[in-house]
């Protein structure tokens, strides 16, 4: 676009100017009355000239029209190159012939005195009407064209000369009139534009495309990270574009050695073999400026260097070298080579040293961006070294996570991780290391490499860049290490505040290779890190160990409080203290007569130890014994002093750790140790957790043997509860029956099977606690019914508590009493009842008594006669409770004198009968046979005995009562029966009211009197007459009470 | 007049009393079974009752607490006659609510001064104080035994 924009203008310009030209000349030819042709020819030129574009055509336009405009045979065009003061041959023409030579004429316009350089001085057209009279005009000229008469006529442009003019005859001599010059110098005028419209465009175009180039290498070469692909490109581009054979580019700031960094070379040639000496480069080195040689054979700077010779050797003649410069700093040359000697243009010069320019700071944003990528990879191998580190927490995963992270950190082929364990290093993770040197290393680090080791010790990091070279090594390790392929190393230190001493990252690498500052720096803070994840790792194994101890213990805690033999406990000890602390042995010291003695073991090669008996003070034991605390070794092979001081260590364990075990009340009794193959460090919680084991293990034992005790008590005990003859019931704390002795079965009724696991209240409807936990009772009576019958128990009950005072369960001891109790109830009825029936009497014949003595108060008769009545009756029924009394007596001493005859039950029933009281309203229904009723009985004793029954029945009558009395034949029996409506009797009682004494329950409770002995009397007096006596009776309704007598007989 | 009313299912001991208490001016009805005997305290209003324990049917303590029960007779100074002979059944009566016991036998001429001692500490407003001496008297008597 732009170049075509300026071509229009250019050409606008030009025939804006050739229309000005042409106004001007047709002005003055109309002042000096001009011909047309002139006109019209002038017009047809600049046409001409505005149409072309090329120089050459231009001049041939311009000779061929000027000829026959001024009538000349010999025409000639001059270019005019002000920078260099030269004039050289565009075009000539002679008679209408092109001459080949003058494009070669070269008029050097300050040396030489020319009519050329003349014209170019004065600005200005001149004739010579005789050359060769003239001294102004060459000598070269006139007689190379022939010249007789002449015009020079400068091309002017922009008040520049930029070419000559010359027109001339050669046939004859002439003049060339002031007309003719004007118009010469118009049309000349006229060229000029149009060539320098041309020469414009054309350096226009050349810059255009230097920009381009420039713009283009620039692009590419700052797009271009690599420096090496940049400094191809650049050479390429820069060889291409400029049309040399050779470009190259040297790097460095050192004259003679600086080496060839890229070079390009046309078709057909060879590279330049590095180490050549080039001189011309090596100049502009020492200049630090361009150096430019036109022909290597000519050029005498170079004979201060030297190197001719080889610029010859690669066929090199013409040489552009210029010195690649950032920021004042050289760091090195842009070269180029041609075959043939060349004279470097400006332009040329200028793109080249445009493209050092731009070279060199591509160069230098590249190194920039490649120290920054350094320093970004630094950084991100900090940070994946962080990273990796940061993730994990196991050890074993953090240790995978160094050599993972050291590998990556450092472009790694291989790297191992070493920790110490006892005086060694230890292969504890790796990472794509050969198994030959997993096996070297994995025991300890080959002494072929002790300075790997003084490294760890150091805590300082080893660099080793070619490791066969490397006189800290051994030949063993140089030759392993060449053996997988490796051939440097990088040793860095790893340490936790925890650990006594460091371990070491070892980075394997395949080729040779060295160590930047940078990577020492990240492997220094590689170390740090390392420090940093090992500390976390340790705390989080401390207490994940600890975890899984205490899970472990517990487990083991658990097994051994369930085991009840102590034999037993100390298998299952020496079976799980090695799984504890992941050990290889166990052993258990147990004190007997002052000696330990190995009581139980585990572990290979331990099975003879059992039994062996080790001295209690000169042993290693011995020492855990006596001091009563833990001693660990972790590496006995390093302690030759306890050599023989342990009998495993002497078969081959390198590591012991051995806690005191204690006895009941905390005494010492014995050591519990457990032992490692290999050299080890006790962790503190692996101690506390042997310790724990320890008293575990104290605690089962001392559980065991009370078992043993307890159990034997036990059996003795349930013996004594069998045999007993007291019910034994025990109850836990929720009141379920966990005891239940044979006793208890048989007085409960309930078999031990029914009793345990439920309550007593379950179990017999009865709560047996006092409900007073303070103070139970100490004997109490209770009833429960054994089927349906109501047993009296005397029950004492304890209660059972746990240490911190809650209630543990309870025990009831009982026994049946329901005999006793009944008895001493009885008894006390008895005398109560006696007392009643003896004092009424009493009351009424001494109050009499006592009131017929007062003299105060005149009796009557009648009053005298009925109180000394009542005397008599009371005296009466006095002597019939006595009777009673005695009857019991009697039938006591077993002396009850019977007369059994021939009787009338029915007369003795009447007889009754008609004498009772029955003062409070109560009515009597009789129900007898019209037949008498003969029995074989004694009459006053069958009296006695329905006497009793009917005196019983209106006793216990609600008053107004009836009362039923019948008798009657059944089958071989008289049966005679009273009936009543009183409160009936319950079945519970029905047996026990005819025993001695006993009044039931509802009788005694509500006052009605009595003796309690009537219806023993009359069962006795019953039975011996060969009858028997019952009662049948609803409660609430009434009772009917019945005895029946032998028929007699015939 | 004082009047005195006599429940006891015994014939001979109601006379006995009556004759004693009349021969000092004092009023006797009689009740022979305690139901009749609350009805008769109710309709009559007596000054003082002389109660038997050992009835048939309902007994003296049941009729005592009948009478305290009721607003009519709550008022009534009760004496308990009992033939029984435990401290247990005489402590029984005061606990209900009886002012004093007399134990069968007993001399009916000290039948009216009691009586007459009695409802005089009564009207004192000694009636509490009166059983209160009864209880230390009846434990006095437990204890020694």
């Amino acid at each position: 676009m732009l170049r075509i924009g300026l071509d229009i203008a250019a050409v606008v310009i030009g025939v804006a100017l050739a229309i000005v030209g042409l106004l001007a000349l047709r002005r003055r030819r109309a002042e000096a009355a001009a011909s047309g042709p002139d006109l019209e020819s002038m017009a047809a030129i600049a046409t001409a000239f505005g149409g072309s574009d090329d120089a050459a055509t231009i001049a041939r336009e311009l000779l061929v029209r000027v000829e026959p405009l001024v009538g000349v045979e010999l025409s000639l065009l001059y270019v005019v190159d002000n920078e260099r003061h030269l004039a050289s041959g565009l075009l000539g023409r002679d008679q209408g012939k092109e001459l080949e030579w003058f494009r070669s004429i070269t008029v050097d316009l300050d040396a030489e005195p020319s009519g050329v350089s003349t014209a170019v001085f004065e600005a200005a057209p001149f004739a010579v009407d005789d050359v060769r009279a003239s001294t102004i005009v060459s000598a070269r000229l006139t007689q190379a064209t022939g010249a007789r008469s002449a015009a020079f006529v400068p091309l002017l442009a922009d008040e520049r000369v930029i070419g000559v003019l010359v027109v001339g005859t050669t046939s004859r001599l002439r003049a060339f009139s002031g007309e003719e010059l004007a118009l010469l110098r118009t049309v000349a005028g006229e060229a000029a534009l149009a060539l320098d419209r041309i020469r414009s465009t054309a350096a226009l175009r050349d810059a255009l495309d230097r920009e381009r180039f420039v713009a283009r290498l620039s692009a590419r070469v700052h797009s271009e990270l690599d420096v090496d692909e940049l400094l191809r490109v650049a050479v390429e581009e820069t060889g291409t574009a400029l049309g040399v054979d050779r470009c190259f580019i040297r790097l460095g700031d050192t004259e003679d050695s600086i080496p060839i960094a890229a070079q390009w070379h046309a078709d057909g040639l060879d590279g330049i073999e590095s180490g050549k000496r080039l001189a011309a480069s090596n100049l502009a080195v020492r200049r630090r400026a361009t150096v430019a040689i036109e022909d290597v054979e000519r050029a005498a700077e170079l004979v201060e260097v030297g190197g001719a010779q080889t610029l010859l050797e690669l066929g090199s003649r013409a040489m552009l070298a210029v010195p690649i410069l950032v920021f004042d700093e050289l760091i090195g040359t842009l070269t180029l080579h041609r075959t043939e000697p060349h004279e470097w243009s400006a332009e040329e010069v200028g793109l080249t040293e445009t493209v050092a320019r731009e070279i060199g700071l591509a160069i230098h944003v590249a190194r920039l961006l490649r120290d920054n990528e350094r320093r970004i990879g630094q950084q991100a191998a900090f940070f994946r070294i962080a990273a990796m580190l940061g993730q994990s927490l196991s050890l074993a995963e953090t240790l995978d996570a160094l050599g993972q992270a050291a590998t990556d950190a450092f472009g790694g082929d291989a790297a191992a991780v070493l920790m110490p364990r006892g005086s060694d290093l230890e292969l504890a993770a790796s990472v794509q290391l050969p198994d030959g040197l997993a096996r070297a290393l994995a025991p300890a680090l080959p002494p072929s490499a002790e300075s790997l080791a003084s490294a760890a010790a150091d805590e300082r990091i080893l660099v080793s860049p070619a490791v066969v070279r490397d006189d800290r090594f051994e030949p063993p390790w140089q030759s392993l290490l060449q053996e997988e392929g490796l051939s440097a190393l990088l040793a860095v230190p790893v340490a936790s505040l925890r650990a006594r001493r460091s371990g070491l990252v070892l980075v394997f690498f395949a080729a040779e290779r060295m160590f930047s500052d940078e990577e020492l720096e990240v492997a220094r803070h590689l170390s740090d890190a390392a420090r940093g994840a090992l500390e976390r790792s340790e705390l989080f194994e401390a207490e994940r160990t600890a975890r899984a101890l205490s899970q472990q213990l517990a487990r083991t805690g658990s097994v051994l409080a369930t085991e009840l033999d102590p034999a037993a406990v100390l298998d299952e000890v020496v079976q799980q203290a090695p799984a504890l602390l992941a050990a290889e042995a166990c052993a258990v010291l147990t004190l007997e007569d002052d000696e330990l003695v190995v009581s139980a073991a585990s572990g290979q090669g331990t099975a003879d130890s059992v039994g062996v008996r080790v001295s209690a003070n000169g042993s290693l034991s011995g020492d855990v014994f006596q001091s009563r605390a833990p001693v660990a070794v972790d590496d006995a092979v390093a302690l030759p002093q306890l050599a023989g001081s342990d009998q495993l260590l002497a078969a081959g364990y390198a590591a012991y750790l051995g806690v005191p075990l204690s006895g009941p009340e905390g005494a010492p009794a014995g050591v519990l140790a457990v032992y490692a193959r290999r050299p080890r460090a006790w962790r503190a919680e692996e101690i506390e957790a042997l310790q724990a084991l320890a008293g575990n293990t104290s605690a089962a034992l001392a559980n065991a043997e009370l078992y043993s005790r307890v159990s034997l008590e036990k059996e003795r005990s349930v013996a004594i509860l069998a045999n007993i003859a007291d019910g034994i019931v025990a109850v836990d704390r929720e009141g379920r029956v966990v005891l239940w002795n044979a006793a208890a079965e048989q007085i409960t009724g309930v078999p031990q099977a029914e009793a345990v696991g439920h309550t007593t209240t379950d179990v017999l409807r009865r709560n047996l606690e006092s409900g007073d936990d303070e103070a139970p009772a100490g004997q109490r009576l209770v009833s429960i019914l054994r089927g349906g019958e109501e047993v009296w128990l005397s029950l004492s009950e304890a209660v059972m508590r746990d240490p911190l005072g809650a209630v543990a369960g309870r025990i009831f001891a009982f026994r049946d009493i329901s005999g006793d109790r009944m008895v001493e109830q009885v008894k006390s009825d008895f005398v109560a009842a006696v007392s009643h029936e003896l004092r009424t009497p009493l009351t009424s014949i001494y109050g009499f008594a006592e009131t017929l003595l007062r003299q105060d108060i005149p009796f009557g008769e009648e009053e005298r006669q009925t109180f000394l009545g009542y005397i008599a009756s009371e005296s009466e029924r006095l002597t019939e409770i006595v009777d009673q009394l005695l009857n019991v007596a009697r039938l006591d001493a077993g002396d009850l004198q019977v007369e059994r005859g021939r009787i009338d039950v029915g007369s003795v029933v009447s007889e009754v009968v008609e004498t009772a009281d029955v003062g409070n309203g109560h009515r009597f229904e009789i129900d007898l046979p019209d037949e008498p009723l003969a029995a074989e009985a004694d009459p006053d004793k069958v009296r006695q005995v329905f006497n009793i029954l009917v005196e019983n029945a209106l006793r216990y009558s609600p008053r107004g009562g009836t009362v039923t009395v019948g008798a009657r034949r059944n089958a071989d029996r008289v049966e005679v029966r009273v009936v009543d409506e009183g409160m009936g009797i319950p079945a519970a009682e029905r047996e026990w009211i005819f025993r001695k004494f006993y009044r039931a329950e509802s009788a005694a409770r509500d006052g009605a009197a009595g003796t309690g002995l009537g219806l023993f009397i009359a069962k006795e007096l019953v039975n011996a007459m060969g009858g028997r006596i019952w009662v049948d009776s609803t409660e609430g309704e009434g009772s009917s009470f019945a005895f029946e007598l032998p028929v007699a007989r015939d | 007049m004082t009047k005195v009313l006599v429940i006891d299912d015994e014939a001979p001991i109601r006379l006995l009393c009556r004759v004693n208490l009349e021969a000092e001016q004092m009023d006797v009805i009689e009740a022979a079974d305690g139901p009749s005997g609350v009805v008769k305290a109710q309709d009559e209003r007596p000054d003082v009752i002389l109660l038997d324990v050992m009835m048939p049917g309902l007994d003296g303590w049941h009729v005592a607490e009948q009478l305290l029960d009721d607003d009519r007779t709550s008022g009534i100074p009760i004496i308990f006659l009992t033939a029984r002979a435990e401290f247990r059944d005489r402590a029984r009566g005061l606990d209900i609510g009886g002012v004093d016991y007399i134990t069968k036998p007993f001399n009916p001429l000290e039948l009216a001064p009691l009586v007459q001692r009695l409802l005089d500490r009564i009207d004192k407003g000694e009636r509490d104080e009166l059983r209160a001496e009864k209880l230390s008297e009846l434990r006095t008597l437990m204890e020694s035994e």
